[in-house]
């Protein structure tokens, strides 16, 4: 018994000792001013420095916690028992939110540096007026390849996927609306299209290329295109980029036909305790400086024009993650297709995956 | 004989190899210099320094600890009260219907008691974070506590309290000097598997962590999905290290506990 108590007290004593040495942590990380915002983002979506610089110059701690999906935010935003003050949502994600009345209207007199962004990327479907939401990064849906796997292919188009030679050789990510616009874009077709007549052609499209497919899969797309286990893979420009870090050799395309413009953005959620803070930060966010440092940690296209000033002319250059306008103006925004079109797309979607396999 | 002898070793050799080479193989190459796990550099332990500069997953690992050290011990403390009140249970019929119901929290799957919690929290408005943690680990420990004590109290003799009790003890005294010595070993063997749990718990977890409190499993998922960056495979070499000075702990505690009851009671 005397032992047991003893191992009990040591126990306690050695939980004292860390919630101390934690508590000096969080002293010395200046977390625990009492002015404070919870941030809610990706993982490895931001330059920590850039919060550590946010806390200095405006005094306000901030709490950063990170999610892996959109549909995990939207759960714990809407059980509440949270108190999150921005959050980086991806677009069709706020309009669910918008539907749901999880968010609070973005003061824009709050935001002077929001005349940072680039037009182009404001004012979009999903957010008219931005009234709810400010632009972090964009990218696009486009094709990963390796050339060293291939024997001199490009990927201007669509149709080259199609190729015979490409047998087992393509990738896709396992997202209905990707792989179906994608089908539609071949055809020409938008990729927000509610007739089914052009869907079902898709869907049969779709079906041609089954023996050119090796996997249709989520994240593990990345590691596997570093290792060159494949040659072709239909993926997002962030991820494009991820695994052109590690793996020189791959070259990323948005083929000709069209495809879609993505957006990661910055809202306020209804569960926010310092709406206050949470406008200091977003403003903070969009400073070119900032956005300049911060699109240079994460490696994604940022919208903030000024940024791009003053960032590496090789890197917003680049025109297969800065395109042209003339390229731009083929690229589609998802919509918000309501719950009947989307489950279609759903089917479909599925019914090519069975026919795939 | 000698053969199959031969042949078991060599099995069991294989299952253990197939078991730790993919924990070794992470571990390896976090001390790698080069950014990926595709082809080894050199020996470097930039890793593990960028772990260490990184005060939030410093704390993170803190917290881990912390939560996995009093949901261990509070979860035992009310397991072994759970164990001894179940055993002494004078009706058959209600103490196997108590046994079933902590067994069925053990078979049950963690993310539907994840997702039970997250909703009771919210619905009597606990505030996600260190506390809603620590009540959801305990909660899914005790029942584990409650399996480790229990057949160490069902082989012990029930004479050995009547003697007490003859020989004029109190019942607090039977408790504290005769019951709780005799099952100690599964007292700790329950902390330490509660412990463990705690520790590794992810699905749980990850429905009750809020307002910027994490632990490493939930932490780590996160990191997981822009890539795996060495500095996770550093923070599992961490983990791992820890878990192994625990379970030597663990050998070390039970061995001793164990020495002078075998010398007191002859075989």
């Amino acid at each position: 018994m005397k032992e047991i108590i003893r191992a009990a007290v040591a126990i306690l004593i050695i939980c004292g000792v860390l919630f101390y040495v934690n508590n000096q942590l969080d002293k010395s990380s200046g977390r625990s001013g009492s002015d404070t915002i919870s941030v809610y983002n990706w993982g490895e979506y931001i330059d920590p420095e850039l919060v550590e610089r946010f806390e200095e110059e405006t005094g306000i701690t901030v709490v950063y916690e990170t999610f892996d999906s959109n549909e995990a935010m939207m759960t714990k935003i809407e059980q509440g028992g949270t108190s999150y003050d921005v959050a980086m949502p991806s677009e069709y994600a706020i309009e669910k939110m918008k539907e749901n009345d999880l968010l609070i209207p973005i003061d824009h007199s709050k935001v002077p540096n929001l005349s940072n962004i680039d037009p182009y990327f404001l004012d979009l479907p999903f957010d008219p007026g931005n009234e709810y939401s400010i632009p972090y990064f964009w990218g696009t849906v486009g094709i990963a390849f390796n050339p060293k796997l291939l024997d001199g292919q490009t990927f201007e188009s669509w149709e080259d996927l199609w190729d015979p030679s490409l047998k087992q050789e393509v990738i896709l990510v396992d997202g209905a609306r990707e792989v179906m616009g994608m089908g539609l874009n071949t055809l020409g077709y938008s990729l927000n299209t509610k007739d089914e007549q052009q869907l079902q052609e898709a869907t049969d499209k779709l079906k041609t290329l089954s023996p050119n497919i090796k996997a249709i899969i989520g994240d593990e797309i990345v590691e596997t295109m570093r290792r060159s286990e494949a040659a072709v893979a239909l993926v997002w420009s962030g991820q494009a980029a991820d695994i052109m870090y590690v793996n020189e050799d791959i070259d990323y395309a948005v083929p000709k036909e069209g495809s879609n413009l993505w957006f990661d953005n910055m809202i306020i959620p209804k569960t926010a305790a310092n709406v206050e803070g949470a406008h200091k930060f977003i403003n903070f966010m969009l400073d070119p400086e900032v956005a300049a440092q911060n699109a240079d940690y994460v490696g994604y296209s940022t919208p903030n024009e000024q940024a791009i000033e003053l960032m590496d002319p090789e890197v917003t250059g680049d025109e297969r993650f800065y395109p042209t306008e003339e390229m731009r103006e083929r690229l589609e925004v998802y919509k918000n297709l309501g719950l009947e079109t989307l489950g279609k797309y759903n089917e479909l979607f599925l019914e090519f995956k069975m026919d795939a396999q | 004989m000698n053969r199959s002898s031969k042949l078991s070793k060599v099995y069991l050799a294989l299952v253990f190899i197939i078991l730790y080479t993919p924990i070794f193989y992470l571990i390896f190459y976090s001390f790698n210099s080069g950014g990926t796990m595709s082809s080894f550099k050199s020996f470097s332990l930039e890793h593990y320094k960028a772990v260490f500069a990184d005060t939030r997953l410093i704390m993170i690992l803190i917290n881990t600890i912390i939560i996995a050290l009093l949901s261990a011990l509070i979860s035992t403390a009310i397991g072994v009260i759970g164990a001894i009140g179940i055993v002494y249970l004078k009706n058959r019929k209600s103490r196997n219907a108590l046994l079933s119901l902590n067994n069925v929290l053990i078979v049950s799957p963690d993310v539907i008691i994840g997702a039970s919690f997250l909703i009771l929290f919210t619905m009597v408005g606990v505030k996600l974070g260190f506390a809603s943690v620590l009540i959801s680990h305990i909660a899914f420990s005790v029942p584990i506590v409650v399996i480790m004590v229990l057949p160490k109290l069902q082989e012990m003799s029930s004479t050995l309290i009547d003697a007490a009790l003859d020989l004029g003890a109190s019942k607090r005294e039977v408790l504290s000097r005769v019951i709780i010595p005799y099952i100690k070993p599964g007292i700790f063997a329950g902390f330490f598997l509660a412990l463990t749990y705690s520790l590794d718990d992810f699905a749980v977890t990850f429905f009750v962590t809020g307002n910027g409190f994490t632990t490493l499993s939930v932490e780590i998922y996160s990191m997981a999905r822009a890539g795996i960056t060495l500095t996770i495979n550093a923070l599992s070499g961490l983990l791992f290290i820890v878990t192994l000075l625990l379970v030597l702990g663990y050998y070390f505690v039970t061995n001793r506990t164990k020495n002078p009851l075998r010398t007191g009671v002859p075989k």
